[in-house]
């Protein structure tokens, strides 16, 4: 759904909502307003710590304002650590790993929701029962197999194990088998699709919502993964978590320093967020389109 | 975007026209076809790779005793390691503690994330800045929300006990009794997790077809009434998508519990809310001892797959029921 | 000496300059020349070819922050050096452990902290460059303290592992105000002699907690855990037997520092808070204790903790009841497998020389990297140096006694792990009423979880 395929500027209309659903009541909004105050409250309250001192934040009565001295702590962040290299990198290390679960996922939850070929059960299980594995034991093999292949140090070492989640299978899986009638799949055989064909023009535009939600998932726990990238990785070729490492200096890191950078950290997803966050509301304007 | 998904999107489903009917999987009438194979190949061999090889070396390692500074010297005590675990104390303090803050924090998260998503459901102004907002706290770098979460919790000058004080309740030791402390680290884990489940929940509602709604509407049911009837049994699937999800994440909690005691892995002075993830986490990171961490690793998968299993089959009783 | 952690970075960066432009005026500062060490190394350097080493660094050495890259920038402009950085020492050596047992990823140089430097020792010796086999080995080891070198070497001293860069010598830190308010003594003589012993300076919190005029909720000292940690290292044996072995049963340290700590406890003069947790943080600023256990490093964190405004109402007194000993504290090790073992060998021998560790103690960034050199210790600029912040107390001659007088007890494997199952039970004896025995009952299985 791009710009490009009417060849003129999108006029923004307010379609009537896909779920046919009712205006919000004022208790809604009341209620939305405080799950969102309580969600985005402590991401505020790293921005105050992030512009005072511990000895302030310790204080009797301890502010609750950011001050002016952010942007200073911020560049201090800066000069610290490689906070900048450590964005680049887990802007692609995050891209990559979203861009490959969403795309291998969705091809593997279609088949096991849709297709029938032997052994699909068993492989579906198989699939879901790595998810009960805790997943830090297998650091250690893992870091020798990296070893071995010589990419211990370099950033397709985070992206490899992460390229693709059992749980996006399992959750593309469950969407497509309730979003996507079997009867449609049907109709498009008998119009003489092959599986590609169908899975592209049917069922892609249907879980593209789902598909958002997922890329938006997976690039969470992307960026915010930090136990193997910091096992992995060294300082010269962070992720922003393992840059984060460079923060703490001294036997009394200063905590607003720390969450200065924490917060530079940050606003890369925010922005993310906005972009996929306009990608999930598309998808509902395609299920609207039909009025 | 092609035109011809649009008007396949149009295509009234029948099936779901019966909502409370569980469509089994391979009721499509798709040809039985091996392109399947096709699809699922290029997960399973990076999945091979870097997922299923290390978790067969864990199985391996949790027959030796190894730790890591010494790691080339495995010696092999076969089933000694899970010896040690089942009669070990702190294995079922962990088991218990894993449990019960699973309990408080999984189900309350799940009933409020559906109604989140309900909520979120409605025509709103500014929706896409409210879905963005509730999935912050799993933005939240782990670090930050720790040290708001402590500030919150602090027994002697936090913000909880000053609330309670305030209302002349007593104050509660939010750190070292049990319960408190169990239902403090469950508030953490409900936080960071309740906006992800919502968008989860939101995507699902995004699959009903609306046409149901407009139906019922025009049957006079109440709002309620179209949320228990159309919305849950539409819902049906991504529901139990997050139910195995959580229940594995629950059995799976170390972070917050750690991050609770100043990232240490004791789960309080007492042990009082060690789980088992955290327990896996000290034995193999902390105390040095990988050998025993992985048999607690291949421990909690069979307790978490009886859990799913358990799960599972009281769905599809549940299902039976409603259909008889 | 100012010791002030919170002045501006500008500031900050300007003492770096003048710092390195002074090093770079007075020339090589490394004490001790190398020669190669199984590479094409020459002159004081290691080699004259352009050359980047990495170092690989956890969140408390301070080199960078007291100009020390820039210095050597200086001395060898052939060499370029890179940090490798990991903020929690835990979580370094996770992942040294973890690289030591692959053989790679390893940096040039690597430090090694106090709390692990017996695993290098008994485990990793091999896969280090040993010290006593450099060229002028005799020369450096004559430049350390001997308890220093001690404890990154084996039993029998043919191998050692690392060089010293700072050490932890402990004295006793306290709020000048709030004794006076209670109407104790306050000044540093006086209390040199009332805290000589640990009976002497638990009367003394007695004595404290029983004043009418106190601060209102305030305690005499921060936890149980300050005087147990402390005192443990002053028997024979703490942790571990005379091989190393961890052995906490038998040890006379373990034994009479846990009577020292439940008395202490039992006799409500502790606050009970948890070493190193938000709570204790803050309790700098706000009274909840008067005085603590204080190796150097710790001057630094109060400060940081408490901020200028208690400028002048901390203090040190030249004392550590029951005799001197040591907290804290690191080396730095060259892997064998290093590709730039000459240069990286030149490095830290550079770094561990007088000169720089001169400068680490003096440097007003600093955060109380007191020598392990003991000709640096000895050198006036640190003998000398006087503290803003603790009320001008002559810090460098307090720490620097206490230095020449320690002896350790040996170390193990797993000391961590043990004083952090000993100190988490002493919480449960100031906090929940949990009786000293049972208390240490629970320890000791806990213990055991981590020796197997």
């Amino acid at each position: 759904m791009t710009v490009a395929e009417t060849g003129q500027p999108r006029v923004r209309v307010k379609p009537p909502r896909d779920t046919g659903q009712h205006d919000a009541g004022w208790v809604t909004y009341l209620v939305i307003s405080l799950v969102t105050l309580g969600s985005v409250f402590p991401l505020y309250y790293t921005i105050v710590m992030a512009s005072h001192t511990n000895a302030e934040m310790s204080s009797a009565n301890p502010p609750w304002v950011p001050s002016t001295s952010l942007f200073s702590n911020i560049k201090a962040a800066l000069a610290i650590a490689p906070l900048n290299k450590g964005l680049l990198n887990s802007l692609v290390v995050s891209s990559v790993v979203t861009l490959g679960t969403v795309a291998l996922c969705t091809l593997a939850g279609f088949a096991f929701a849709k297709l029938r070929f032997r052994g699909s059960n068993l492989l579906l299980a198989i699939c879901i029962g790595t998810m009960m594995v805790p997943m830090q034991m297998g650091v250690i093999p893992l870091y020798m197999l990296m070893a071995r292949l010589g990419l211990a140090g370099h950033l397709s070492a985070v992206i490899l194990p992460t390229l693709v989640t059992a749980f996006g299978v399992f959750f593309m899986r469950q969407y497509i088998s309730s979003a996507v009638p079997d009867e449609l799949i049907e109709a498009a055989y008998i119009d003489g699709a092959g599986p590609f064909r169908v899975f592209w023009s049917v069922v892609v535009p249907a879980v593209r919502p789902a598909m958002a939600v997922l890329a938006m998932l997976t690039f969470l726990m992307s960026w915010n993964d930090f136990f193997w990238p910091i096992i992995v990785l060294s300082s010269q070729n962070p992720t922003v978590q393992v840059s984060f490492q460079s923060l703490a200096t001294g036997y009394a890191p200063q905590q607003s320093i720390i969450m200065a950078g924490t917060i530079y950290g940050t606003v890369p997803v925010l922005v993310v967020f906005a972009l996929l966050g306009r990608q999930i509301v598309g998808g509902i304007m395609q299920g609207a389109v039909k009025g | 975007m092609t035109l011809a998904s649009d008007t396949a999107l149009d295509a009234p489903s029948a099936a779901s026209g019966t909502p409370a009917r569980r469509r089994r999987r391979s009721a499509g009438g798709l040809p039985g076809s091996r392109v399947g194979y096709v699809y699922v190949l290029p997960f399973f061999l990076v999945f091979a790779a870097f997922s299923v090889y290390p978790w067969l070396d864990t199985a391996w390692v949790s027959l030796h005793d190894v730790r890591l500074s010494t790691y080339h010297h495995q010696t092999w005590i076969g089933l000694a390691n899970y010896r040690d675990l089942f009669t070990n104390p702190y294995f079922w303090n962990a088991f218990r503690n894993t449990f019960t803050i699973g309990v408080i924090s999984t189900i309350p998260q799940l009933v409020m994330a559906l109604g989140i998503a309900h909520l979120l459901n409605y025509r709103l102004r500014g929706r896409t800045f409210f879905r963005v907002a509730i999935l912050m706290p799993y933005a939240t770098s782990l670090a930050a929300a720790t040290v708001i979460f402590l500030e919150l919790f602090d027994t002697r000058l936090g913000l909880v006990n000053w609330a309670l004080h305030l209302v002349h309740l007593p104050t509660v030791d939010w750190q070292g009794s049990k319960w408190p402390a169990q239902v403090a680290v469950s508030t953490i884990i409900t936080w960071r997790w309740t906006g992800y489940n919502a968008l989860i929940y939101l995507a699902g509602m995004q699959a009903i077809d609306p046409s149901l709604y407009d139906a019922a509407a025009v049957d006079g049911a109440s709002r309620w009434r179209q949320f228990v009837h159309i919305t849950i049994p539409g819902l049906r699937p991504t529901i139990l998508f997050t139910i195995v999800v959580s229940t594995i994440g629950a059995a799976q909690i170390f972070g917050e519990p750690l991050l609770y005691h100043n990232g240490k892995a004791d789960g309080g002075t007492q042990g009082q809310y060690q789980t088992l993830g955290l327990l896996m986490y000290q034995q193999g990171w902390v105390n040095d001892r990988l050998g025993l961490a992985s048999a607690t690793a291949w421990t909690m998968f069979v307790i978490i797959l009886l859990a799913v299993v358990a799960n599972l089959l009281f769905a599809r009783w549940r299902t039976v029921r409603e259909l008889r | 000496m100012r010791l002030k952690s919170s002045g501006s970075r500008a500031g900050m960066s300007l003492l770096g300059v003048l710092t390195v432009a002074s090093l770079a005026i007075s020339g090589c500062g490394s004490s001790s020349s190398t020669a190669a060490n199984g590479g094409a190394g020459t002159g004081p350097c290691g080699t004259t070819a352009d050359t980047t080493l990495t170092v690989g660094l956890f969140g408390t050495m301070g080199f960078k922050e007291n100009g020390l890259w820039d210095a050597y920038h200086q001395v060898c402009p052939n060499i370029t050096i890179k940090e490798d950085d990991v903020e929690q020492s835990a979580d370094y050596w996770t992942r040294l452990k973890t690289r030591l047992a692959s053989g790679s990823g390893l940096d040039d140089v690597q430090g090694i902290e106090i709390g692990f430097v017996a695993d290098v020792v008994q485990n990793h010796a091999d896969q280090f460059v040993n010290w006593n086999s450099v060229p002028n080995a005799a020369a450096i080891k004559s430049e350390f303290f001997p308890f220093k070198w001690q404890l990154a070497s084996t039993t029998d001293g043919a191998k050692t592992v690392g060089l010293g860069t700072d050490t932890g010598p402990e004295a006793i830190c306290y709020r000048r105000d709030l004794l006076k308010k209670a109407g104790m003594p306050s000044d540093p003589k006086t209390l040199a002699s009332a805290w000589s012993t640990w009976n002497g300076f638990i009367d003394f919190g007695k004595q404290y907690e029983a004043s009418a005029t106190k601060q209102s909720g305030s305690h005499f000292v921060d936890s149980a855990a300050s005087i147990f940690s402390t005192a443990v290292y002053q028997g024979k044996n703490a942790y571990d037997d005379d091989q190393g072995q961890p052995d906490v049963a038998n040890s006379d340290g373990v034994k009479a520092a846990w009577g020292y700590a439940t008395t202490a406890a039992q006799a409500k003069i502790t606050a009970g808070l948890e070493q190193f947790s938000p709570t204790w943080n803050k309790a700098f600023s706000n009274g909840a204790f008067a005085a603590l256990a204080c190796p150097t490093w710790m001057m630094g964190y109060i400060q940081g903790q408490a901020g200028d405004s208690y400028a002048g109402k901390w203090e040190v007194a030249p004392v550590l009841p029951g005799g001197a000993t040591n907290w804290g504290g690191s080396w730095l090790g060259v892997p064998t497998a290093s590709k730039n073992k000459a240069a990286a060998i030149a490095l830290v021998e550079w770094l561990s020389a007088k000169k720089q560790q001169v400068t680490m103690w003096t440097s007003p960034n600093q955060g109380g990297h007191f020598p392990s050199n003991s000709e640096a210790a000895a050198d006036p600029a640190v003998s000398g140096a006087t503290s803003a912040y603790f009320s001008n107390a002559p810090v460098g001659k307090i720490f620097g006694d206490i230095a020449s007088q320690m002896k350790i007890p040996p170390i193990g494997l797993y000391d961590t792990q043990i004083q952090q199952a000993l100190t988490t039970q002493l919480t449960n004896v100031e906090t929940k009423g949990t009786s000293p025995d049972q208390a240490f009952q629970d320890a000791l299985s806990a213990i055991k979880q981590v020796t197997g």
